[in-house]
């Protein structure tokens, strides 16, 4: 078994898909706290920098998302006082609190989403659904910082020639001129280059394969499978409306059968399941050492 | 067995007057490493190029090129390999991985059998820890391997490659034509290899291939071929400095590496020794002075500059020596302004470099030419970029008349160099900081090179260079100065420098070692051989 940053990255891509689509359709509040509870755990797991400035400026987020709600939209029966002959309603504050929650539970997934998904892996991804897609990918993330580097070069050497001077705008607007036409330049020169080190190593002669590190393995299948079944169950409560919360015109409540409990069962275990991954790992591998 | 074989081979380019190639006809046996050598634009790469159906250039041909038996217009592209000059721009990928599966992946293997292949290739090259790295994230050497290891991944028959060290540093360079060398002995891989730097691969090659405007000179085994090659200067001046050592003595059989210079040094007394230079550099007035100078990158990284000390002396060439990632370049960064040490002061002429306000520093004072040379320029004609610059083309101590209305990238690498030069020297700096100035030119080029610097110095210039060529900083330095873990460990006149210096000097003074002291030109110690005259003859 390994670590959930180490599965295929079509699985985890598909893991992602899941628990954020169904936070973002279902406006629940028990999912919603379980997505938001599960974002937070699993960004403090694998986040190695340990900044509190993320976490400050997602609560402020929440918090005006939250209170936007109730400021502008009245709806609702239960009031809970008036501001200027607008009255302030207790469901349209539950639902800013909820609706607020689930974005900020999905800001949290995609920060984690792009920490876990590495520019290769998402190629790999990309790749199996176009190749070309994939190698073009993989051409201008190779051309880029290689272009930014030679250019603060240019500007450098320039400098250091005393030819453009820095205390003239006029001069200074000049200067960036010609070395944005020279990177031109330079770029359709290097750019034949590498088209003749393609052709060399025989770029479009037969229909190319798509070579790439990752595999896809027994726990990998085991988790995809686990991955569906949870999102499946989840949808599946959703889908026959015992799993569901209505804000408007009254809270419904939640509404607790075998099915919902279930159905909300498996979306907290889904939205868990990485940091649960990560942290068994990261128990297994100090018990070994432990062995050692 | 004969693998290449290439008959009456000519070629013109579109709206050229002359053929590029005349009539070449040579052929390589299977196993040989070939190096093939001629002056800038004699048509080595053309004749390459020719030989790989999918580089080859537009034009008129004729003559046949047969590989294994058949022509090349029906190779498959992973029957020849081929590594260009540039490491940067052959690569076409961002992972090491993917540049290794490249060829592969083209030629529409499985899956299973690029995993298998890269992995072999990886391991036989020693570049496993880099499998999964950026490309960006390495140096020029580990690029080349790269670009070497990604064509050998399809098995070519014959591997091709056009200056593939030019960019490198001496080490380096060294190291990937070892492993080249390794290739051909191993996989009894045959290779053509074209080169300015010859010290290096004349001593292993088995056979060697001269051309001269398009024309075979000469082609056999290197010493035959080097005798034929005496007269021919031009050519000459790239050779190891044992043969030219021989050339000068005129020995009946040349001495290309080392030890065969030794042995053929041997044969001639020393009972005439070279006077020490006495030089007098004392009460000279100071142009840059670096005082306790510390610098580093980003707070969390180390120190690059730590305590830095140096003073140059106006009107003298001071080559600073050092392997790489020592933090020459960084120095010179410093010492323009470009980038500001944390700690410690840097004068030029006496005053503070803070106290150079507005450009003043750059205003007749001071120029930098940096590494890249390329980055020097512009505009789209040579023309353009020397009237931008306010050059007068006819006070030039060179001549680039003949390429004023080409684009500066289009020029070789010398032609480039000087180029820079025509633009920096219309700043009239007093003191002009250059940067691997002998970076990618051939030998005909670095002579052009040395005796401008003479030239500058005598007119009163300062120059500091930063240089990986011992042989550059041996002909042209008043003093060498040894740059090691971000300070100067030790600074002296070129031949006291190089003849106590045991590893980290010229191959003439490695030849002279024990026989003469502070030969370490090849000039210099054919001359003193001469001197004393052979030892059979006295007796």
């Amino acid at each position: 078994m390994r670590g959930f940053k180490e599965l295929n990255p079509a699985v985890i891509m598909l893991y992602y898909l899941c628990v954020i689509g169904i936070a973002m359709f279902c406006t629940d509040p028990v999912i919603t706290g379980f997505s938001l509870a599960g974002a937070v755990t699993m960004f403090l797991t694998i986040d190695r920098k340990r900044k509190i400035g993320i976490h400050v400026s997602f609560f402020l987020l929440f918090a005006v998302l939250a209170l936007i709600n109730p400021v502008f939209y009245h709806n609702g029966v239960t009031v809970l006082f008036v501001v200027n002959d607008n009255p302030i309603t207790l469901e349209a504050t539950l639902y800013g609190i909820t609706a607020s929650a689930m974005m900020i539970s999905v800001l949290y997934r995609f920060r984690t989403f792009t920490m876990i998904m590495t520019a290769d892996k998402l190629m790999y991804v990309f790749g199996k659904l176009s190749p070309k897609i994939s190698l073009i990918l993989s051409m201008a993330l190779r051309y880029i910082p290689l272009m930014r580097s030679q250019t603060s070069k240019v500007r450098n050497t320039q400098k250091a020639l005393g030819i453009y001077r820095e205390d003239n705008i006029a001069d200074t607007i000049k200067g960036e001129a010609r070395i944005f036409s020279i990177m031109t330049t330079w770029s359709l020169e290097n750019g034949i280059i590498t088209a003749d080190s393609m052709e060399a190593r025989g770029y479009g002669l037969h229909k190319r394969t798509n070579f790439s590190v990752f595999r896809f393995t027994l726990p990998d299948r085991i988790m995809l499978l686990v991955f569906l079944a949870l999102a499946g169950i989840t949808a599946w409560a959703v889908a026959s409306g015992e799993a569901g919360f209505t804000f408007y015109p009254a809270l419904s409540g939640v509404t607790l059968t075998p099915l919902s409990i279930t159905g909300y069962t498996a979306y907290g275990i889904l939205s868990f399941l990485p940091p649960i991954i990560e942290l068994k790992e990261a128990v297994r591998w100090k018990y070994l050492i432990s062995r050692i | 067995m004969e693998i290449l074989d290439i008959k009456d081979l000519s070629f013109t380019y579109p709206l050229a007057a002359a053929p590029t190639l005349d009539s070449i006809s040579f052929s390589v046996n299977e196993g040989e490493l070939v190096a093939l050598c001629g002056a800038t634009g004699s048509g080595k790469s053309t004749l390459l190029r020719l030989i790989k159906k999918e580089l080859a250039p537009l034009g008129e041909k004729s003559g046949t090129v047969k590989f294994r038996g058949k022509s090349t217009e029906d190779c498959i592209p992973s029957d020849i390999g081929f590594v260009m000059q540039d490491p940067d721009h052959q690569i076409v990928t961002d992972k090491v991985w993917h540049e290794l599966a490249f060829g592969l992946e083209n030629m529409g293997l499985p899956q299973s059998s690029i995993a298998r292949r890269t992995a072999e290739m990886s391991s036989y090259f020693g570049i496993e820890d880099k499998f999964d790295r950026n490309i960006s994230e390495l140096s020029g050497g580990q690029k080349q391997l790269i670009n070497l290891a990604a064509v050998m991944v399809t098995e070519p028959g014959l591997l091709i490659l056009d200056e593939p060290t030019a960019q490198l540093d001496p080490i380096t360079a060294s190291d990937f034509i070892n492993t080249v060398k390794k290739l051909n002995r191993d996989l009894s891989l045959t290779v053509i290899i074209a080169e300015h730097r010859l010290e290096e691969i004349i001593p292993l090659c088995d056979k060697l291939l001269v051309i001269e405007n398009g024309r075979v000179l000469a082609f056999g085994k290197p010493h035959d071929v080097a005798v034929q090659l005496y007269s021919h200067k031009d050519i000459m001046c790239g050779m190891p400095a044992a043969a030219r050592i021989s050339a000068a003595l005129g020995a009946a059989r040349p001495a290309l590496s080392v030890i065969e210079g030794r042995e053929l040094v041997r044969t001639y007394g020393n009972e005439v020794q070279p006077e020490r230079n006495v030089n007098d550099t004392g009460n000279k007035d100071t142009a840059l002075e670096f005082h306790e100078v510390y610098f580093r990158y980003e707070r969390e990284l180390p120190d690059v500059l730590k305590g830095l000390s140096f003073s140059v002396n106006k009107g003298e060439i001071y080559c600073i020596l050092g392997g790489n990632g020592s933090g020459k370049t960084t120095a010179l960064g410093c010492a323009s302004g470009i980038i500001k040490p944390y700690s410690g002061t840097i004068r030029i002429f006496g005053k503070k470099l803070k106290e150079y306000k507005n450009q003043t520093l750059y205003k007749e004072c001071l120029a930098l030419m940096p590494q890249d040379i390329k980055t020097v320029f512009l505009r789209n004609t040579v023309r353009e970029e020397l009237e931008d610059a306010g050059t007068d083309i006819s006070s030039l101590p060179f001549d680039l008349t003949p390429h004023l209305d080409k684009h500066p990238y289009d020029l070789s690498g010398g032609e480039m160099q000087l180029c820079a030069f025509a633009k920096v020297l219309a700043l009239k700096p007093k003191i002009l900081l250059l940067d691997e100035p002998t970076k990618g030119l051939d030998a005909a080029s670095k002579i052009k090179i040395i005796a401008l610097l003479k030239q500058l110095t005598a007119n009163g210039m300062t120059i500091v260079t930063v240089t990986h060529d011992v042989e550059f900083a041996a002909e042209c330095a008043d003093r060498c100065a040894l740059f090691f873990r971000g300070e100067i460990v030790s600074a002296a006149p070129p031949d006291e420098f190089f003849s106590e210096n045991s590893f980290y000097t010229t191959a003439a003074s490695r030849i002279t070692r024990g026989h003469f002291r502070n030969a370490v030109t090849a000039g210099k110690a054919a001359e003193l051989c001469l001197l004393n005259g052979r030892k059979a003859e006295k007796i």
